[in-house]
């Protein structure tokens, strides 16, 4: 039920409680069941002429500056997300699990928040289940998706060992749903 | 919900039709469209009474669940509107709208400037991102506000492979009580294709 909080705005009363609430029937799209969302992706595009990757260089929750530049040799993926983004939180653990499995391996995950501050992110990863070990990054004026021609979130890359990006998702995905995974299977760097 | 072809891969291949072939064109059309019916909803959340509208054809599906205006009002004020700012867009009829591609035989591309409402025998387009994000600039609305305006609308344009789908906010432009058919375009492999959804009812 998603009625209450403006009530509670009017107020001046904490709105976080239901403002969670209100996110979760957002997410749901008013539908009331997890049934009833749109139902995760389980493919990826790959991308016929794969071109170099646009630069990325941002800081992390932790203040850790990460550039994409120095992640030649391995596999990257570039989620861009945001956390009042359904779609996006729905998918991230899904990235997570991929991660834990083939990160020794050479897998890398760049998870851009787009538009939001450190206490923002940091408050959500808490509610997420496995919560991301990767590193979330901060576009706080979103101009790293915009140079990524990101139009809605959540969008994700898939940049190869040389740097090019070679496979696009758009939309929210199941990233270690066994086709996605055979997808990228042929790109991790090679022991 | 109607899927409609419009046109092949020239855009206007239909207008070079002989009188003939426009006759037996128009009466393929009207079979393809039928007669007007008012669309049920699919859902109606027990709780907020928001109802869902969807259709699917031809690989693609579309779908509009109303936002409340409480719900988007308490949306925006959560992310630094005022209140009466963030009253503007909740007074719209706002839905969360969902457009995947799903099996189409090819990428689906897409512009919401294609796409209109019919309303009150009146067709017009829907209000475009930039004239929300100047009207919110000319109240002085926060810039990280409108940063997360921009990226919460469901997408001005947008291509989707087969899998690929965003979901996003909409905005009719519409008041509140309003009833209205949505007319959706987009293209894929050259044809243009029209959906309808008929009779969308926006709850106040």
């Amino acid at each position: 039920m998603c009625v209450a909080p403006i009530d509670r705005i009017r107020a001046g009363l904490s709105v976080l409680p239901a403002l969670l609430l209100c996110i979760g029937t957002l997410g749901a799209a008013g539908t009331g069941g997890a049934t009833d969302l749109p139902p995760l992706s389980h493919r990826l595009t790959v991308i016929e002429a794969p071109a170099p990757a646009p630069p990325l260089r941002l800081e992390d929750i932790d203040g850790v500056e990460h550039d994409l530049a120095d992640l030649k040799g391995r596999l990257v993926l570039v989620n861009f997300w945001a956390t009042w983004c359904p779609p996006c939180r729905r998918e991230m653990p899904s990235m997570e699990r991929l991660y834990q499995q083939f990160k020794e391996r050479g897998l890398t995950i760049l998870a851009v928040d787009v538009g939001e501050d450190m206490d923002t992110v940091f408050a959500f990863t808490g509610q997420l289940d496995p919560a991301p070990t990767f590193p979330l990054l901060l576009d706080t004026d979103s101009r790293a998706a915009q140079d990524w021609s990101v139009k809605g979130l959540p969008t994700s890359f898939v940049v190869d060992p040389e740097g090019r990006v070679i496979i696009r998702a758009v939309g929210g995905t199941e990233f270690d749903d066994a086709a996605a995974v055979e997808q990228l299977l042929p790109f991790l760097p090679k022991p | 919900m109607r899927f409609i072809p419009q046109n092949g891969p020239n855009g206007t291949h239909s207008c070079r039709l002989s009188v003939p072939y426009a006759a037996a064109a128009a009466a393929v059309v009207a079979v393809l469209v039928g007669p007007t019916i008012s669309a049920e909803p699919v859902r109606v959340d027990p709780e907020t009474g928001a109802a869902t509208y969807e259709t699917q054809a031809q690989g693609v599906s579309l779908s509009l669940t109303q936002l409340l205006p409480d719900q988007v009002r308490a949306f925006y004020v959560a992310r630094g509107f005022d209140l009466a700012d963030a009253d503007v867009f909740a007074e719209a009829c706002v839905y969360m709208t969902v457009l995947r591609n799903d099996t189409a035989p090819g990428t689906l591309d897409f512009r919401l400037s294609d796409w209109e409402v019919q309303h009150s025998e009146e067709v017009r387009s829907l209000p475009p991102l930039d004239d929300w994000l100047a009207q919110w600039a000319a109240r002085g609305v926060p810039d990280s506000a409108r940063l997360a305006f921009r990226w919460a609308q469901f997408p001005s344009e947008q291509s989707y492979a087969p899998g690929e789908w965003n979901q996003g906010m909409m905005a009719t432009g519409l008041p509140p009580g309003s009833r209205f058919d949505l007319i959706a375009r987009w293209r894929i492999a050259d044809q243009t294709y029209e959906g309808r959804l008929d009779d969308v009812r926006c709850t106040d």
